[in-house]
């Protein structure tokens, strides 16, 4: 009999430490969330910073590389990974446009599994193997008065963050131009 | 007998060898003749690209954009031309011989890079557009209406780079007048 509440006594003193245990946990995981959102430098960088891809016109920057986009001062900066910066001024850009494009991925290794598959299973493939992308248009100027057009692919949603970035930084924007044609669109005539 | 046969062999191999000596000569010497009646006696005209018109088709600025691009970069892979100037270049306004490049796009059709995987048949990306070589004037010099296609691999603005590589071997293929003034 006395062997039976002993134990009880310890079985009771044991979930309380555990409960004890528990509550501190959850305290400390509340405070240190809590310490994570009044970061001023956490959701910041991830803006300022856009992964994209050139696909032409960048002065300075080959076709089709990967690389950072970014605002630094008065300069748009295009930085291939683990490569030179290629930069303009954001002043000199003349027109900033986004536009969505639908993309195929996986490239060429892909399109040769498309290719391999038999019966036409590759079509199937085709039709899961796509992503939507953004498109950033610019247009801008020279020292010599020359005009430049420039493209990049960006993550879906990083468009526009980056066309109000580069309007708050000084950019023109002509507004006549703000609607791109849908790619749905039937065939179009003059 | 035997001395005289001898005799014939040598004169003719040796008649043999000059034959093809003379034409060997000669070949390079008309393909120099060619090339230089190509190009217009020497003197070669610049060239300065307008901006593409979009006209009153809907077309997406990366398009415009894309055909303005790669129209600089196959212009200059033709050799045609001595120098290929941006639109609003100031170095190209003091030059005697500039020709001006403008571009209009007649007709447009979005394809779809997904429907061209699933389908091949459909999805098809065209482009049509008048390619004008003009003088600083206004006077038409060349004038050709050029189509660019993606209609079965690759992404939509593949069309604009086909479009500016048949533009620039039309022009390459035509005759433009001989440059007057001579180039500094």
């Amino acid at each position: 009999m006395n062997y039976k509440t002993a134990s009880w006594e310890t079985r009771a003193r044991a979930s309380s430490s555990i409960d004890r245990g528990v509550a501190c946990v959850i305290l400390l995981l509340g405070f240190s969330l809590a310490m994570v959102g009044q970061n001023p430098s956490g959701p910041k960088s991830p803006a300022s910073v856009i992964k994209a891809t050139h696909i032409l016109g960048f002065e300075g920057a080959s076709n089709n590389a990967s690389g950072t986009l970014s605002v630094e001062g008065n300069a748009l900066q295009f930085q291939k990974s683990g490569g030179p910066t290629a930069q303009v001024s954001v002043t000199s850009i003349q027109d900033v446009l986004t536009g969505v494009e639908d993309r195929q991925v996986g490239g060429t290794p892909l399109a040769l599994g498309k290719a391999a598959v038999p019966f036409g299973g590759g079509r199937v493939v085709g039709l899961f193997s796509h992503k939507k992308y953004d498109t950033l248009t610019l247009e801008y100027l020279d020292a010599n008065g020359g005009f430049h057009g420039a493209i990049f692919l960006l993550a879906k949603g990083q468009g526009e963050a980056l066309k109000s970035q580069l309007i708050a930084g000084g950019a023109h924007v002509s507004h006549s131009e703000d609607q791109p044609a849908a790619q749905t669109n039937p065939e179009v005539k003059k | 007998m035997k001395t005289n046969r001898m005799t014939f062999t040598g004169l003719s191999s040796a008649l043999m060898l000059m034959m093809l000596l003379t034409c060997s000569n000669r070949l390079p010497a008309q393909t120099a003749a060619a090339k230089a009646g190509n190009s217009s006696g020497g003197a070669k005209w610049n060239v300065q690209l307008d901006k593409v018109d979009p006209g009153d088709v809907n077309l997406e600025p990366a398009f415009r954009i894309a055909i303005y691009e790669n129209l600089l970069d196959e212009l200059a892979k033709t050799k045609r031309f001595k120098q290929v100037f941006r639109s609003g270049d100031h170095n190209a306004s003091e030059l005697p011989n500039l020709l001006i490049l403008k571009t209009a796009v007649l007709k447009y059709t979005p394809g779809s890079e997904t429907r061209r995987a699933v389908t091949t048949v459909s999805g098809a990306t065209k482009l049509n557009v008048r390619s004008q070589l003009c003088r600083p004037d206004g006077t038409v010099v060349v004038e050709n209406v050029v189509e660019g296609d993606v209609l079965f691999f690759g992404g939509n603005l593949r069309a604009t780079h086909n479009l500016a590589r048949n533009i620039a071997s039309k022009i390459k293929a035509s005759t433009l007048p001989e440059a007057t003034a001579p180039d500094k």
